[in-house]
């Protein structure tokens, strides 16, 4: 076959193993019936929690906002990083990959003409997508019956850079957590530095609160504050940032500036990642794996 | 080969006339039934399934006639999935069944009273009921504290039952380390530390080696005589059943197709005995075959299946063919009865529900 | 009965043994829960520096809240340390046939189910809840009464009662369904109200939410009235509360007995 038409036949290929991945993906979420839309609907009970929780801190307050948030401000920061992490958010992709080069089955990946890590990528967006699929409709019923905590819909560039931003914390989530992964090449128990990573991220991704709040507190070193140094660290970037451009939190040059530091953490998390992949391949051959 | 049997309307043919004596278990019309789920197959079955699951009724046991005597042992034969392990789920109160009455010891099983579940043992093979983090040990102290039993006899039996099955060295290991044969009789020794009066198995010795079986064997033949315990064993080998016990409930798609001796099975359920004829030199066929028998050609052995009520007439003609250096007379081994009663019950139940559909 | 004290005290011991063997894996869950709850406790430094209280004239300023996140990191790390385990096994129990073998036994079910396995890291947890309480004891303004000293573990006791009866109707449903991936989830959320004082829960909404989570599932008064008891200044109310919590703790256990009765009675043994 000329290469001209093996390349589209191999992406062909590539595409139908995709569909199949997706195929089955929404087939295993089907089959828990009575989990299925229960579920979904679930997560956002926290949220009644955090709503009134909220009002609570905010009635004691003297001037009705904090850190330049108001009381809906602050609820329509929580709704909106529930959907960043939906973006973000890769549940088993670190310890995933360190059980597969634990129990051996990463080997295949060594002798098949397949990347790794574009097929775990590929895998995640199929998962993802069908998640998106069935969490739509209780995502889109909560955001409706919430819509008064929301500011005024921002314009249209804002919006633009909200969607990018949420690509690029999928990406930066992702590479993330593989690099995690892949450090199974060196570590027998990658679990205690996923938990590690796991509790730095819940404190400082806005997961728990806006990183405003942490503008109060000093580091010390030239009048800096803790939002500061958060700010140069990629944690931010997959539950605050996105959710900070919808409610314009951060604009012009800091918006662009923000946008920049993420796309780094991209692609210096791409690139480890690969690093990774390479030298911990190397290594697991050379101790006959 | 044909079978000379019919399916029974209702239930058994009982291969003692007489009743049972001091009965310890009795059962009518035991039935239990569940309702099983399908499960969908495919995209569109799965989304089909989030509305509307269709479901259909399995029973396991259609309607037991059962009485067990003091002190006999009992297996319950049947393929897997007759409904053997139900009924023994049914008569330890393991589950609650949907028509019928039971009484062991004359409690009611399944309303689970204390005396009544400090009167019996249940050893299920393959799975585990000491704790599987500790060692068999402490199991066994765990089992004195909650049997009641008091302390020097329990120390006294222990150290019996120990000694008997050889386990001495494995009681201060933890359970999990060990392999399934030394499990197996750690969890046989748990199971009598309390004296039972009846004691019920569940395929005890599956995926046991033939070392591990043959002592369990011995093993339960002598403690179930010592003691007078009513056993109740359910096993698809024939091997349990043909070293431990004299009576045999059969049981086939949550029926019991026969209840009676051993040795009444070759009775009623072979018409003929196997004759082995050792030739001098391989013999002419026309010789044999006009006898008119099914006869199979091995070089100088031939193998015939003689009528068992023209045994007596023909025996004597076969073996003054000329050349006959040896013969033997075999009914037919116990194994294949049985193999070939179930293969004739799945078959009569997969044409009944071709009949269905 | 006795006995049921020795037996209780054979599995506790054994499971200490086996944490003891397993010494790493022991400290990484002791870490493990402490890491998460520093995280929370960090968190509500940070709003205190926001705000005087967490809801305007309720009383909770920064001690007294600390006091109350204290109670209930102690009645959860007892629930977690004693109960759950076993209910979390119980998934398992039923799958490989363990639970028929603990229906042959002549010992009560629910006792073997709900306390045959202890996970003592969870106790961390509770240790630096004491500590927690000591600490804003000391900070508050408001001492404490006697009484208040007094009821106080037997409250602390009622809202383990009262969690106690809820894990017990959750693994009865784990035992007529036969899996049960999302009992720790359904756990973290029914929990989850619970987090903060129950004053909160005002407004049109907030009132029969509270309402609900007060007489129907009662996991309002757990942590909310031995906290309010030791850390508020003691009112008419208060007794209330304390009967409240009482009843709640006796309806949640023999409640809970009964739901779990109903669902042996139903069990159907996976087949073998």
């Amino acid at each position: 076959m000329s290469e001209a038409v093996a390349r589209p036949a191999a992406a062909f290929q590539g595409l139908r193993t995709w569909w199949t991945m997706l195929a089955i993906s929404l087939e295993e979420r089907l089959v828990y019936r009575g989990d299925f839309a229960l579920g979904t609907l679930m997560r956002f009970l926290p949220i009644v929690t955090q709503v009134f929780l909220w009002t609570a801190v905010f009635s004691a307050t003297s001037r009705g906002e904090i850190a330049g948030y108001t009381r809906n401000d602050v609820i329509a920061y929580f709704l909106l990083t529930m959907l960043t992490r939906a973006f973000s958010s890769m549940p088993g992709l670190a310890t995933g990959i360190a059980r597969s080069v634990r129990d051996g089955s990463v080997k295949k990946f060594l002798i098949q003409p397949v990347d790794y890590v574009s097929f775990l990528l590929a895998a995640r967006v199929a998962h993802k997508l069908v998640y998106y699929a069935v969490a739509a409709l209780p995502f889109a019923l909560v955001f409706f019956l919430c819509r008064g905590f929301f500011p005024p819909l921002p314009d249209v560039p804002t919006i633009a850079a909200f969607l990018l931003s949420l690509v690029l914390s999928f990406l930066l989530g992702f590479f993330m957590e593989a690099t995690l992964g892949m450090l199974g090449f060196w570590f027998m128990e990658v679990s205690s530095i996923v938990f590690g990573y796991m509790l730095v991220q819940y404190l400082l991704s806005g997961h728990m609160f806006p990183i405003d709040l942490l503008r109060t507190v000093p580091v010390g070193i030239g009048g800096m504050t803790l939002a500061d140094v958060v700010h140069w660290l990629p944690f931010e970037y997959t539950a605050y940032f996105s959710a900070a451009i919808w409610l314009g939190k951060v604009r012009g040059t800091d918006l662009v500036a923000s946008l920049a530091i993420e796309a780094g953490w991209v692609v210096a998390m791409a690139i480890a990642c690969r690093v990774a992949w390479w030298r911990g391949t190397r290594r697991y051959s050379a101790f006959g794996g | 080969m044909v079978f000379p049997y019919t399916r029974p309307m209702h239930n058994s043919v009982s291969g003692s006339a007489t009743a049972v004596k001091d009965p310890v278990i009795c059962v009518e019309r035991l039935a239990k039934h569940y309702r099983v789920y399908d499960k969908p197959e495919g995209l569109a079955a799965s989304v089909r399934s989030l509305f509307h699951r269709t479901s259909r009724v399995v029973e396991a046991v259609k309607g037991v006639d059962l009485e067990v005597g003091r002190g006999e042992f009992v297996a319950l034969l049947g393929p897997n999935g007759a409904g053997k392990t139900t009924l023994l789920k049914l008569l330890s109160g393991i589950v609650t069944p949907s028509r019928g009455t039971a009484r062991v010891l004359g409690h009611v099983p399944w309303e689970r009273a204390d005396d009544f579940r400090r009167r019996f043992a249940l050893v299920m093979g393959q799975r585990n009921q000491l704790w599987w983090d500790l060692p068999a040990a402490e199991s066994f102290r765990l089992h004195q504290e909650i049997y009641r039993i008091e302390p020097s006899r329990f120390e006294k039996i222990r150290d019996e039952l120990v000694d008997l099955l050889g386990v001495r060295r494995l009681m201060l290991q933890p359970v999990r380390e060990l392999s399934l044969g030394e499990r197996m009789k750690l969890e046989l020794v748990a199971a009598l530390l309390h004296e039972p009066e009846v004691l019920f198995l569940d395929e005890p010795t599956i995926g046991l080696d033939v070392v591990a079986q043959h002592t369990i064997h011995e093993f339960l033949r002598d403690v179930q005589q010592r003691r007078r315990m009513t056993v109740i064993l359910t096993t698809h080998y024939m091997k349990d059943v043909a070293a431990l016990c004299e009576r045999v409930v059969v049981i086939t798609r949550g029926d019991v197709l026969y209840d009676g001796s051993l040795a009444e099975i070759v009775d009623r359920f072979t018409t003929h005995k196997i004759v082995t004829l050792d030739f001098d030199e391989a013999p002419d066929r026309s010789l044999i075959e006009r006898f008119g028998f099914p006869c199979e050609f091995h070089g100088p052995q031939v193998v015939l299946r003689i009528d068992r009520s023209r045994i007596a007439d023909v025996l004597p003609e076969v073996l003054a063919s000329a050349g006959v250096r040896d013969v033997s007379v075999e009914d037919v081994p116990l194994e294949q009865i049985v193999a070939e009663l179930f293969r004739a019950d799945a078959r009569e139940a997969a044409a009944s529900m071709e009949a269905a559909s | 009965m006795g006995r049921y004290l020795a037996i209780f005290l054979t599995f506790a011991r054994a499971c200490l043994v086996r944490d003891m063997t397993f010494r790493a894996n022991f400290i990484l869950e002791c870490v493990t829960s402490l890491g998460w709850m520093s995280m929370n406790l960090a968190f509500y430094l940070l709003v205190f520096q926001y705000t005087a209280e967490i809801g305007r004239g309720s009383g909770w300023s920064k001690a007294p809240f600390f006091a109350f996140v204290a109670t209930g990191l102690i009645i959860n790390s007892i629930v977690q340390a004693f109960f759950m385990p076993s209910a979390e096994e119980l998934t398992e129990m039923v799958r490989t046939g363990g639970l028929d073998a603990v229906l042959v036994q002549p010992l009560d079910a629910q006792f073997l189910l709900s306390l045959h396995r202890v996970d003592f890291s969870s106790l961390a947890n509770g240790a630096v809840g004491v500590g927690l309480l000591a600490w804003a004891l000391s900070r508050m303004d408001h001492t404490p009464p006697v009484i208040a000293w007094l009821l106080y573990p037997l409250l602390l006791a009622c809202g383990v009662a009262i969690l106690y009866g809820l894990v017990i109707m959750l693994a009865a449903a784990t035992i007529l369904m036969g899996r049960n991936q999302s009992l720790y989830d359904f756990w973290f959320y029914l929990t989850n109200f619970s987090r903060y004082p129950a004053d909160i829960y005002s407004g049109p909404w907030g009132g029969p939410l509270r309402m609900v989570c007060t007489f129907v599932i009662p996991i309002l008064l757990v942590v909310n009235v031995p906290a309010r008891v030791i850390a508020q200044p003691l009112s008419g109310e208060s007794w209330g509360a304390v009967a409240a919590a009482v009843l709640a703790a006796g309806g949640s256990i023999v409640v809970s007995r009964w739901v779990f009765q109903r669902a042996l009675a139903r069990y159907r043994s996976a087949s073998s």
